[in-house]
């Protein structure tokens, strides 16, 4: 590799030569090394998360948090220290509203912390996608990947709506989708407090109409959403409008009982965790003033 | 490569004393079993099979070359009763026919297996491979024991593994007083094994495929060696993952033994790759490919906490052996 420019250097080098980028980026080159981690002599965690590579991944994505979707991040005091799982809710046909929780439980989270996204399977197949995922510290959501993480102290995100939330329809726009039940089960096995948090901003980032999912099956992907933007501006329609996030983090859950205990119990306590963020998000709507501003 | 001393030509005197156990080894003319023969060789009487000669064994090791179908075999574990026996003779290449392989590999370890039974072996050790579990893009990052074995969807050629460890099971279940244990390491690297991965890492130019960069675990030989001496001593039965010092990606392990790689995109590589093996020019079959493209990591906790197994050499000191 050496000699050769790599995409996340040129990137870098374009996003520092601004005066806000460089302050950014030398605020992340602080906390990353603040980030808890397993490192190995070659840099790597057990789940293949280079800081080196989470640096430049984050650069861009703090960029967009400060300046662009301008994160008002409100209960950022509610994460512990050690294991805890974040949950909330999806929205916005691309996972920018997962880049933003990283973001901040970088930028804001004291100390800094590294929020392991739990990805959908289909990612660990796309050339590029898969590996970008291990690198920032993320993976695929395989239930025995999620424990181990959570028995060595990490800090989980997810989102237990996946792909019904995100490619929602605006027409369903701030209405949580079904959640599943794996989320629960990793919680009560590991006893990992649960944190909820809402980001009311996501769902205004591209509006969608319609979500062909045939045709997402047929070229390999779980969804292909039509926006205002996407299809018809091509990659760029895949650029979210600037919407200001609202982001809150609520109050630790900790739940007791059996991990294999029926669905309909475990089913209980999901609708808990589910009303949480339901009126966490209708708390946001209501003092949001604008969508843009 | 780097230097590392030849083994002693001589080991120490056979000690003709009825304390001393036999240990039968087959596969001991390879790089492995020559090391284990090296380790045991002490503690135990050696005796060994293989189908070809171990030129310059040591004195007080017996070598009989043999195949493993045949039935000097079973006069051989008649007449010297080893108490234990350690498999390590298979095929693991892609050289020869397919068959002749899979015939090597399943009938070969179900007449060992036989016999072992008919006369009396106390303890039978069997050196399978992590890549049973085959690298797939959804696996769970470390797998356990009982992660299902998926080598063969996406890679037939080496199914008779999983076949043999079929075997091995069925074994452990019948003779509950024979302690049964199967190991199956991660990506074994040194200076006397030739595995797969030692191979690939021996080629001037290494392909690897565009966009992808699983992590991969290595363990030493020396350490190996330990951890199949660990499961004599401790008597073990059952199924264990065996792991060395931890894991990086790929393509950074290929930056650490100091080798240059040709990045190939996914369908040039399986169009290259396919060709290459079918025309004799490549010896890794096409669907080895999967491994150089998802994670196929395992968790050697079990085996730790049974044996209190910990690797002696770290990545680097893995790396520094086969680097150039």
């Amino acid at each position: 590799m050496n000699g050769r420019l790599k995409f996340g250097d040129a990137l870098r080098a374009g996003i520092t030569s601004f005066d806000c980028g460089n302050a950014i980026a030398r605020e992340i080159d602080e906390k990353i090394v603040d980030i808890p981690a397993d490192l190995n002599s070659y840099g790597y965690d057990p789940w293949g998360y280079n800081p080196k590579v989470f640096r430049d991944f984050l650069l861009p994505a703090a960029m967009m948090y400060r300046h662009y979707f301008r994160c008002i991040t409100n209960g950022i005091e509610n994460i512990p220290e050690g294991r805890c799982m974040l949950i909330g809710n999806h929205a916005g046909q691309v996972a920018f509203d997962g880049l933003m929780i990283m973001a901040a439980m970088v930028l804001e989270a004291r100390p800094p912390r590294l929020a392991r996204a739990m990805g959908e399977y289909w990612l660990a197949s796309q050339p590029w996608l898969g590996v970008l995922l291990d690198r920032i510290g993320s993976s695929i959501g395989t239930p025995q990947t999620c424990a181990d993480m959570l028995d060595r102290g990490e800090c989980i995100l997810a989102f237990p709506e996946g792909i019904r939330g995100m490619n929602k329809t605006y027409a369903d726009a701030y209405q949580l989708q079904e959640f599943g039940l794996g989320f629960m089960r990793l919680a009560l096995q590991t006893n990992t407090p649960i944190i909820p948090f809402s980001v009311v901003g996501s769902e205004e980032q591209a509006p969608s109409i319609a979500n062909l999912e045939g045709l997402g099956r047929l070229i390999g992907a779980p969804a292909f959403p039509i926006t205002l933007t996407w299809p018809w501006l091509g990659p760029l329609g895949m650029v979210p409008l600037p919407t200001r996030y609202h982001i809150d983090f609520g109050a630790p859950l900790v739940f007791d009982g059996d991990p294999n205990d029926e669905d309909h119990v475990l089913y209980e306590k999901v609708e808990q965790v589910k009303a949480t963020i339901q009126s966490m998000i209708r708390d946001g709507l209501a003092r949001r003033e604008s969508i843009f501003f | 490569m780097a230097e590392r001393p030849a083994l002693p030509k001589t080991g120490p005197a056979q000690i003709h004393c009825h304390d001393v156990k036999k240990i039968l080894i087959t596969g001991i003319s390879g790089g492995q079993g020559r090391l284990l023969a090296q380790k045991l060789i002490g503690q135990w009487d050696v005796i060994g099979v293989d189908r070809v000669p171990w030129v310059g064994a040591p004195d007080g090791i017996s070598i009989e070359t043999l195949d493993l179908r045949k039935k000097r075999l079973r006069n051989i574990i008649r007449i010297e009763r080893p108490e234990a026996v350690v498999h390590l003779a298979f095929v693991r290449h892609f050289r020869s026919d397919p068959r002749v392989r899979h015939s090597v590999n399943v009938e070969g370890t179900q007449h060992l297996l036989e016999n072992c039974a008919e006369f009396g072996v106390k303890r039978v050790v069997v050196l399978s491979s992590s890549y049973v579990y085959g690298a797939q893009p959804d696996n769970p990052r470390y797998m356990q024991e009982d992660h299902p074995l998926n080598v063969s969807r996406t890679f037939p050629e080496i199914r008779d593994l999983t076949e043999v460890e079929g075997l091995v099971n069925t074994f452990l279940w019948r003779y509950p007083d024979i302690a049964t244990s199967i190991l199956r390491p991660v990506n074994t690297l040194g200076y006397y094994v030739h595995s797969a991965i030692g191979r690939y890492f021996k080629l001037d130019y290494l392909p690897t495929v565009a966009g992808f960069d699983p992590m991969m675990q290595f363990i030493h030989e020396d350490d190996l060696c330990e951890a199949i001496s660990a499961t004599l001593d401790h008597d073990l039965r059952g199924v264990f993952n065996v792991t060395g010092s931890g894991a990086v990606p790929l393509k950074r392990a290929i930056r650490a033994i100091g080798k240059s790689r040709v990045s190939l995109p996914e369908s040039v590589a399986d169009l290259l790759i396919d060709r290459a093996f079918r025309w004799g020019v490549w010896e890794f079959p096409p669907a080895a490919l999967e491994f150089l493209k998802y994670p196929c990591t395992i968790s050697g906790r079990r085996f730790d906490e049974a044996t209190g197994f910990k690797a002696k050499l770290s990545l680097e000191d893995i790396f520094a052996g086969v680097a150039r």
